[in-house]
């Protein structure tokens, strides 16, 4: 459905995205990540056709931007992340121009309208101006806006950002609710939005494509050690040793103490099964075992590891 | 076609919704009336005089037409001079501070009818304020016989006129996210025209000529003496074109850069 290949686009001479590739299947909902200034909002307004490329293609509703972009634009819905209003116009109003200048006319209009300002809880301020409206509801607007003409393809650029919580939940609800019949590209910074929303996630960084999957082989694809935390009662070299000697453990840290309790840290091979072992070690060691957990990595967490590992290289790199 | 329509329908209650429509409405209004007045009564004493002195009355072959309405408009280039700007100033420039232009275009819409529809909201305001003016000559005929021919022709040059000054001011507004710079480089832009005509006293004959010709407020001349020349049409028609095509690159140019 959406298609980007090789896209490279320079502000002057500095380069904001180079050569990123991605796709998007029908009725798919794809989370774009990526830390600030990475190139987000760059790609989206590329496949919007609000701006050509440097070089590089993208196809959307599988037609080519730069071909035929009155017929692209048309079957896109798209916010922009400023989410830019006409402040002197009134909520129907603005969604009824609009719609209009998307081709849609007369009592289709107005049932146009009339849906969207329903299904994103703009009943209260229909006839308000924009202008006078909280900062949630012109985010609505917004995204009302976007939907207004019905598109096959959304493109939503951090629709939750400036909403308090359960403004979130409520506009991620909706969104969820379009899923199956249209294909959405979502950016955002809030992490947990894109486990519960995305089929999907693209990373970017630094203009380029760092990580392109399902959400679960995010964490697969961190290269790194489990942590475990290991806190005993009993003579910390004892224990320290015993638990080094567990097959599998790479590394073991003492990180304090407290009453006599002893707390590690334990790297292990990344996805093997220590606890048990670990758990054993302790007796061995003539010790007492108070705690024995896994750290999680949580979504934040990869995705810093991801932009930092690719730091990483590039340090590496540039020290050859 | 239909969407130059629905641009231009906004663009109208949008600048209806500001304190800007009215400020120029009434200021267009009143100085149009001072001049009005001010000619009309110039006349009326200048009638006095010579009704008591045929011979130099004969000599001096003053209408109404030519005594009341030509000061008039001769003096609208002025008044267009300083109310045009502020006319267009917002045209593009609020889009590209509020940010609604990205929105524009990345919808369905070419640029040409982007442009077309925002130039038609001014001209038609510029129609209106024009219809205002009407009353003039009607009152004038009311006391006098006006020649109507004449009056046509001026309205014919001083509607071209007013179009080429607000190309002058879309294409400004197109620059810039910031509406006093736009207002403030379109009137540049039409006083440097104005003062090409001074400039043309200074300078040798062939140069004259040409300053003579670019200057805009002079081709205002002929029409409002009833001569409708096409050198005048011809000439203010391609300061639209010239002023809209610029406009237009400007819109690509922004697209690249964005
Ligand atoms: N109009 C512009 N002129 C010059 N450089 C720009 C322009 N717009 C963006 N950039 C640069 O391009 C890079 C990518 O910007 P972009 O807005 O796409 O990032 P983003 O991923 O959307 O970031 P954020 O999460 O902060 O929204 C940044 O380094 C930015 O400084
Ligand atoms: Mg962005």
């Amino acid at each position: 459905m959406i298609r980007v290949e090789g896209l490279t686009k320079f502000y002057g001479s500095v380069p904001a995205i180079e050569d990123i590739s991605f796709r998007v299947e029908r009725g798919e909902i794809l989370g774009f990540l990526g830390p600030n200034g990475a190139g987000k909002s760059t790609t989206m307004r590329i496949l919007t056709g609000f701006m050509p490329p440097t070089s590089g293609s993208a196809w959307v509703a599988d037609m080519n931007v730069a071909e035929r972009p009155l017929e692209v634009k048309r079957s896109i819905g798209y916010m922009p992340e400023s989410n830019p209003l006409y402040l002197d116009m009134t909520v129907t109003a603005y969604l009824g121009y609009m719609v209009s200048l998307k081709g849609v006319a007369g009592a289709a209009r107005r049932d146009a309208v009339a849906r969207v300002v329903g299904s994103c809880g703009l009943e209260s301020v229909a006839s308000r101006l924009i202008g006078h409206l909280s900062k949630g509801y012109r985010q609505r607007v917004g995204l009302a806006q976007s939907l207004v003409s019905d598109p096959p393809v959304l493109i939503l650029d951090e629709p939750t950002s400036g909403l308090d919580p359960a403004q979130i939940i409520e506009i991620r609800n909706l969104i969820r609710s379009l899923k199956g019949s249209r294909t959405i590209i979502l950016s955002t910074h809030i992490l947990p939005e894109v486990s519960l929303v995305c089929d999907r996630v693209v990373v970017i960084h630094q203009g380029r494509v760092a990580f392109e999957g399902a959400l679960d082989s995010l964490a697969t694809s961190v290269k790194e050690d489990d942590v475990l935390r290991v806190s005993a009662i009993g003579s910390a070299e004892a224990l320290q040793g015993r638990l080094s000697a567990v097959p599998g453990v790479r590394q073991v840290r003492r990180t304090g103490a407290s009453n006599g309790e002893v707390h590690f840290e334990v790297r292990a091979e990344r996805g093997r099964e220590v606890r048990p072992a670990l758990a054993a070690a302790v007796p061995a060691a003539s010790g007492q075992l108070t705690e024995l957990r896994r750290e999680r990595l949580t979504l934040e967490d990869l995705f810093v590891r991801i932009v930092s590992g690719e730091r990483k290289h590039e340090g590496e790199a540039a020290h050859v | 076609m239909c969407s130059v329509w629905l641009i231009c329908k906004r663009e109208l209650a949008s600048f209806f919704f500001s304190p800007v429509a009215y400020v120029v409405l009434a200021a267009w209004a009143f100085l149009m009336g001072i001049f009005f007045s001010g000619s009309f009564f110039n006349y009326a004493l200048i009638s006095m005089q010579l009704a008591r002195n045929p011979q130099a009355a004969a000599q001096m072959n003053i209408t109404p037409t030519s005594a009341v309405l030509e000061p008039v408009f001769a003096s609208v280039s002025v008044v267009l001079l300083f109310l045009t700007p502020i006319l267009t100033m917002r045209l593009f420039s609020e889009e590209k501070k509020l940010g609604t232009i990205e929105l524009l275009l990345t919808y369905p819409l070419r640029d040409g009818h982007l442009l077309a529809g925002k130039f038609l909201s001014v001209l038609l305001l510029y129609l209106m304020m024009l219809a205002l003016t009407l009353i003039y000559p009607v009152i004038v005929g009311l006391h006098a016989t006006v020649e109507w021919g004449v009056v046509a022709s001026a309205y014919l040059g001083v509607f071209l006129l007013g179009s080429a000054f607000l190309s002058v001011g879309v294409m400004a507004s197109s620059w810039t996210s910031n509406q006093i710079i736009a207002a403030t480089a379109a009137f540049m832009i039409l006083l440097l025209s104005f003062i090409l005509d001074f400039m043309a006293a200074s300078v040798g004959a062939d140069l004259a000529a040409v300053l003579r010709h670019l200057s805009i407020g002079l081709h205002l001349r002929n029409a409002i003496r009833g001569v409708i020349d096409t050198r005048d049409v011809i000439y203010l028609l391609n300061i639209n074109i010239l002023c809209l095509f610029l406009a237009m690159r400007s819109l690509e140019y922004y697209r690249w850069r964005a």
